[in-house]
């Protein structure tokens, strides 16, 4: 579980992705410059920038810069300390499990003179608080894990052991800014009734390099150099300010133009526009999000009853057929521009990321053999057909998104060759991700095929977990409380998965991760597309950003600059 | 100085004027009064052009819509893709042909949806006056008080986006305009003179609206009939381009413009055709039933015939 | 006069809270909800989903909430956005002027040129004139607006560069004026095209029927000019039907044409209307409807009233 041979493997995994934007390194042969102002284009606006509220990535993004957590995640998909002075472990005995192990502690010493941007001393009383805002608060995003820890002793201003109740196997990935869970000022929150209705929400300022010191709706969030960050002569910036444009088009035209130095999240269609100006790189990271096409076992009704297979994809070798007949490669080189990796399990990367997990590449040959050998007969029209159900699916995604419209239309194409009809019908994303109560078919178990993007967490356990367990499938019995839209049910993995959740060894873990994700992709529950990339673009002029798949380009904001151009 | 015309006091002139003989019906003075519009003519022709285009052109086409060749995306205008080819590598000018299809069968079938709507509600409301006329006329207020474009939205993204419910839906948030006019013309037709002879003769109400009233109105709901396809066209093209109306891959022109908004920057050929096949039938309609309303409706300015 | 004013404004409250229940009925009705967002959130899990359920009110019985809805909202309290928190009558009124500053433009820029155009092309029937315009006319009805949005910006945007791709103003430029009207210029002149294509073609036709009018021969026998028989006498009897038109089409200087707003990123009342729908952000949508069926159910009676009091033979009836 100690961070030095998970890196080593995890440099190996780096080394064999290779050229397809999973690089760690950022740019070359430019010097830092102090001083100056940098631009990021922005075309969507953070609702809110507390992080506890915040559901959108460009909220992240921004009001990281300014809050920090005790631990991150640094590339290679390692915890590093941040405002902590190391990762507790129970190699360095900040981790201890109780004597009948049924709870643990976790404790966090913090780094000497730390100050928040105000000049105030961060203590571990700011530990505590943070946790008591999160379970006081009903307007929270997330509780995962902070529900179970029980209390938080300060013995002294830099010492916080934090008491769970239970074996809480993510307990690294609390508090930390990759998560979006950073440490929040207990002097300025405490006197707030309700946190949503101050400023904090609109211009927070915390540990980090920078504090948001204006945010103008519609027009431009500002964002100083905090004069108290712990590292000294950083950041070299003097201020960031991200600019709300009205579009990505907006954005690259502005970029291109040279009035803003950097351009957060382009969408693929938008490279070959770009990629023959010399004076912008693109970097297209590999993200955790992993796009897939989601097959329903069970009948689709409103709601579905899982002990009810899909007439259709009840069957595993029509399930396995899909899979060889979708051509992942050529989607991923020529409608995602190669900047993206074909998937191969849930889990892309990080520690937990399987090597030898592999689904089966694309070949409709085997695809129209495994489905002959299964007993479904092409008809006249050329679908198959077998104990007189039809080969009929509807696949479903979020409208607007070109890149998934496309890949579905390619998809009727090839499956069609196979014998299979295959019929789109989109919803937007609010319907697709809906609530059980609001009827939602992707909770109800109205669907054929969904696709869509989802990204684990740095600690897998709950992913895993919520999504294929037997016991969280949505159900009329549990209020449709769970993930597992596939109604898979197997005692096996629900075994495996109770036991990773169960255990702190990181290795023993992760073997249980790779059997897990070998029986789902033996029982082809998914077609895993492609590992998503975030692809941001920079002028040449601007240095310091590192890529980092489990985070945002603003990860790493003090190493940022802009040189003279 | 314009020469301002009097509309022609008696049938007889108009007739004459014409040059027709004193006993042709008065549907054979509209066509005559319609052929002599020359743009309504023009767009007749250029109208029955598009449609045989659209129902012969996929035939013809050596390519299919929903055929996708990933190596051949984005290509320009060429001889073997006369207008290019779309972000799959699919023939624009077929799946144009093919979108024809689509978007005219949805214009038509929304146009009669709204029509007969309209036509019942308005007809209803204008023969029987009083107690269910105000009853009507406040459900065409309220129906009215509704943004339509926001209920098209809610509604679509509640029903889906197949075929039957995009021409409900169409109809359905267009009917209360012609219900106006259907109203205010029976309205002012049931004080006729020939009305009240029915009503002495015993013909039952039913039988006076629909044999009496009815066939009296029919040129203001011909025209608004024309209109109303225009109208359902560019509706579908806009609930399409907001990713509401037709699906993918089934290819309508307002699906095909849909992603123009991205795509246009390096492909502008897929937002201009689309559109272009939009504008050509929608002008083509709006001057035919521009047409129309001059050679149906006995009141309109009668234009000086120029020969 | 104000009697039938007031019997009208009488039956516009229950037409109003008729909409509002069918609205609600309406957005609640479509699958989904706005617990999407937290969703796909990584890290929630279905415990989580339930408190922000009920933290919502969500798990409450329809009525209830519309009852809830109803009273805060007639006190004053339009309840928080879902989505941002922050109270929807302050999103609303941030976003409000924006539209009102586009669409007001295209307002007074479309009835500027459309009158003009409609008298003209009436007068010069026939003309080369007249056949140019209504060609112009004709494309304007017939384009679908978006289209025309979208080639205004290939050409003018993309391609000649003369204009910005979008926006209301140059994004970390300070307030300029010229600025603002180069921004304002491309979706000003989408919308007007379209606007003075419908209002010049009205007005056309309604200047035709006056013109050709028995009254307009009897006053030109008497010796009155061209001019002021044109104007005196023709214009203003044909206006009528247009000042209907124009007071029926006020609500659109608020609730802001959607698509336009959408292609062009202006920061609008339409485009927050897309924005919530899309995220069934409820309260929201519930402000937004409210408003925007209230100005049409006004501006109804205002065009009723308008026409009425206008025409004199309806006034001293």
């Amino acid at each position: 579980m100690s961070k030095v041979p998970n890196l080593a493997i995890a440099m190996v995994a780096m080394l064999a992705l290779g050229a397809c934007g999973g690089g760690a390194a950022g740019p070359t042969a430019l010097t830092p410059v102090k001083g100056g102002t940098m631009t990021v284009a922005v075309w969507q606006e953070p609702n809110t920038l507390y992080p506890y509220y915040a559901t959108q990535t460009v909220s992240t993004l921004v009001y990281e810069i300014a809050l920090e957590g005790l631990v991150r995640v640094t590339p290679d998909g390692a915890y590093q300390p941040v405002l902590a002075k190391e990762v507790p472990t129970a190699a360095n005995g900040g981790l201890k499990l109780s004597p009948g192990g049924q709870s643990m502690d976790v404790t966090y010493h913090l780094k000497p003179g730390l100050k928040w941007a105000d000049g105030q001393p961060v203590t571990s009383d700011d530990i505590r608080f943070t946790w008591q805002a999160i379970m006081k608060d009903p307007k929270v995003t997330t509780r995962g894990g902070y529900d179970q820890i029980t209390s938080i002793d300060t013995p002294d201003p830099v010492t916080a052991v934090v008491h769970y109740g239970s074996i809480y196997a993510a307990y690294a990935s609390r508090f930390s800014s990759s998560a979006g869970q950073p440490i929040l000022p207990k002097h300025v929150l405490e006197k707030e009734a309700d946190i949503s209705k101050s400023d904090f929400v609109r211009t927070p300022s915390g540990t980090g390099p920078f504090k948001i010191t204006e945010f103008k709706s519609a027009d431009h969030i500002t964002a100083e150099r905090n004069p108290n960050y712990r590292e000294a002569g950083k950041p070299y910036l003097d201020r960031i300010i991200f600019r709300s444009v009205p579009s990505r088009e907006v954005a690259l035209a502005q970029l291109k133009a040279g009035e803003v130095d950097a351009m957060w999240n382009l969408l693929e269609a938008q490279l070959p526009d770009i990629q023959k100006q010399t004076d912008i790189k693109v970097r297209a990271v590999t993200s955790p999000s992993v796009e897939r096409l989601e097959f329903n076992l069970a009948k689709p009704a409103n709601p579905a009853d899982p002990n009810v297979p899909h007439p259709v994809l009840g069957d595993v070798n029509m399930r396995h057929a899909l899979v060889l007949a979708t051509p992942k490669a050529e989607l991923v080189s020529k409608l995602l521009f190669g900047k993206a990796t074909v998937a191969q399990s849930t889990l892309s990367i990080g520690w937990a990321a399987p090597k030898d997990v592999h689904q089966d590449d694309y070949n409709p040959t085997k695809a129209k053999q495994v489905l002959d050998q299964a007993g479904w007969v092409a008809g006249s029209d050329g679908i198959r057909v077998k104990n007189g159900v039809r080969a009929s699916l509807k696949i479903t995604t979020t409208t607007g998104d070109q890149i998934r419209e496309e890949i579905e239309q390619v998809l009727v194409d090839r499956w069609r060759q196979i014998g299979v009809a295959l019929e789109v019908s989109n919803i937007p994303s609010s319907v697709l991700f809906g609530s059980w109560s609001a009827n939602a078919p992707r909770k109800k178990g109205n669907f054929d095929i969904n696709m869509y993007a989802s990204s684990p967490d740095i600690d897998p356990q709950e992913t895993v977990a919520q999504r294929f367990a037997c016991a969280n499938i949505p159900r009329p019995e549990n209020n449709g409380a769970g993930f597992n839209y596939y109604r898979y049910c197997d005692s096996q993995t629900d075994q495996l998965i109770q036991q990773a959740g169960s255990i702190v060894d990181q290795d023993k873990r992760k073997q249980l991760y790779s059997s897990i994700l070998k029986r789902l992709n033996d029982a082809q529950i998914s077609v895993w597309l492609y590992n998503r990339s975030s692809i941001d673009a920079y002028r040449s002029n601007v240095g310091g950003y590192k890529d980092n798949g489990w985070d945002n380009l603003t990860w790493n904001t003090e190493d940022w600059f802009v040189s003279k151009k | 100085m314009a020469t301002w015309t009097r509309a022609s006091a008696t049938p007889e002139a108009a007739l004459a004027e014409l040059g027709l003989p004193e006993h042709a019906s008065h549907w054979r003075l509209a066509l005559e009064r319609f052929w002599a519009h020359r743009l309504a003519v023009a767009s007749l022709v250029i109208l029955l052009v598009l449609v045989v285009l659209v129902l012969l052109g996929p035939v013809l086409s050596p390519y299919s819509p929903e055929h996708t060749n990933l190596d051949v995306r984005y290509e320009a205008p060429s001889r073997a893709h006369p207008m290019g080819t779309d972000s799959l590598g699919r023939d624009l000018l077929t799946r144009i042909m093919f979108g024809g299809r689509v978007s005219l069968t949805i214009g038509v079938l929304a146009m009669t949806v709204a029509i007969t709507l309209g036509v019942v509600i308005g007809g209803l409301a204008g023969f029987y006056g009083g107690v269910p006329d105000a009853v009507l006329m406040r459900f065409v207020d309220m129906m009215l008080s509704f943004p339509r474009l926001f209920l098209l939205i809610l509604f679509s993204v509640f029903f889906g986006g197949h075929f039957l419910t995009v021409i409900l839906l169409l109809g359905a948030l267009s009917w209360m305009g012609v219900s106006r006019i259907i109203r205010a013309s029976f309205l002012s037709l049931k004080e006729r003179q020939f009305v009240e002879a029915a009503r002495a003769l015993a013909v039952s109400n039913r039988a006076i609206m629909l044999r009496h009233l009815l066939p009296n109105a029919l040129a203001p709901i011909i025209v608004a009939a024309t209109l109303g396809i225009a109208t359902a066209i560019i509706a579908e093209s806009t609930l399409s381009f907001l990713g509401l109306g037709i699906q993918p891959p089934t290819p309508s022109w307002g699906n095909m413009l849909k992603d123009a908004q991205t795509d246009m920057v390096t492909a502008p050929w897929t937002a201009v055709f689309p559109g272009l096949a939009i504008f050509v039938t929608v002008v083509a309609i709006n001057f035919i039933g521009d047409g129309l309303r001059d050679a149906l409706d006995p009141q309109h300015v009668n234009r000086s015939v120029r020969r | 006069m104000s009697r039938y004013a007031s019997r009208r404004l009488l039956q516009a409250l229950p037409l109003l809270l008729g909409i509002s229940v069918a609205s609600f009925l309406i957005i609640n009705a479509v699958p989904g909800g706005p617990l999407s967002a937290y969703e796909n959130a990584p890290g929630v899990t279905p415990l989580d989903l339930q408190r922000l359920e009920h933290q919502l009110g969500l798990d409450q019985p329809l009525y209830i909430r519309y009852v809830s809805w109803l009273t805060h909202f007639l006190s004053g309290d339009w309840g928080y956005s879902y989505a941002t928190q922050q109270p929807v009558l302050a999103m609303i009124r941030e976003r409000l002027p924006n539209t009102l500053y586009l669409m007001g433009t295209v307002y007074i820029v479309t009835l500027l040129l459309a009158i003009p155009l409609g008298v003209v092309t009436a007068i010069r029937q026939y003309s080369w004139l007249d056949h140019f315009f209504t060609g112009l006319s004709f494309a304007g009805l017939s384009m679908p607006t978006f289209w025309l949005g979208l080639l205004m910006i290939i050409v003018l945007g993309l391609t000649l560069r003369l204009f910005p791709l979008g926006g209301i103003g140059t994004p970390g430029a300070d307030f300029n004026v010229f600025d603002r009207l180069w921004h304002l210029a491309l979706p000003v002149a989408t919308l007007s095209f379209v606007g003075i294509a419908h209002y010049s073609r009205y007005l056309r036709a309604s200047m035709l029927e006056t013109l050709h009018q028995d009254y307009m021969r009897t006053a030109r026998a008497k010796g009155l000019s061209h001019r002021s028989a044109v104007f005196h006498h023709a214009l203003k009897n044909a206006a009528l039907p247009l000042v209907t038109i124009a007071a029926l089409d006020l609500p659109e200087l608020f609730v802001g044409a959607l698509v336009t707003e959408q292609i062009f990123g202006w920061p609008g009342m339409g485009r927050l209307f897309w924005d919530s729908a899309t995220r069934s952000d409820y309260p929201v949508l519930m402000g937004i409807l409210a408003v925007s069926s209230t100005l049409i159910v006004l501006a109804n009676l205002a065009a009723d009233l308008t026409y009425g009091y206008l025409d004199p033979r309806i006034r001293y009836a």
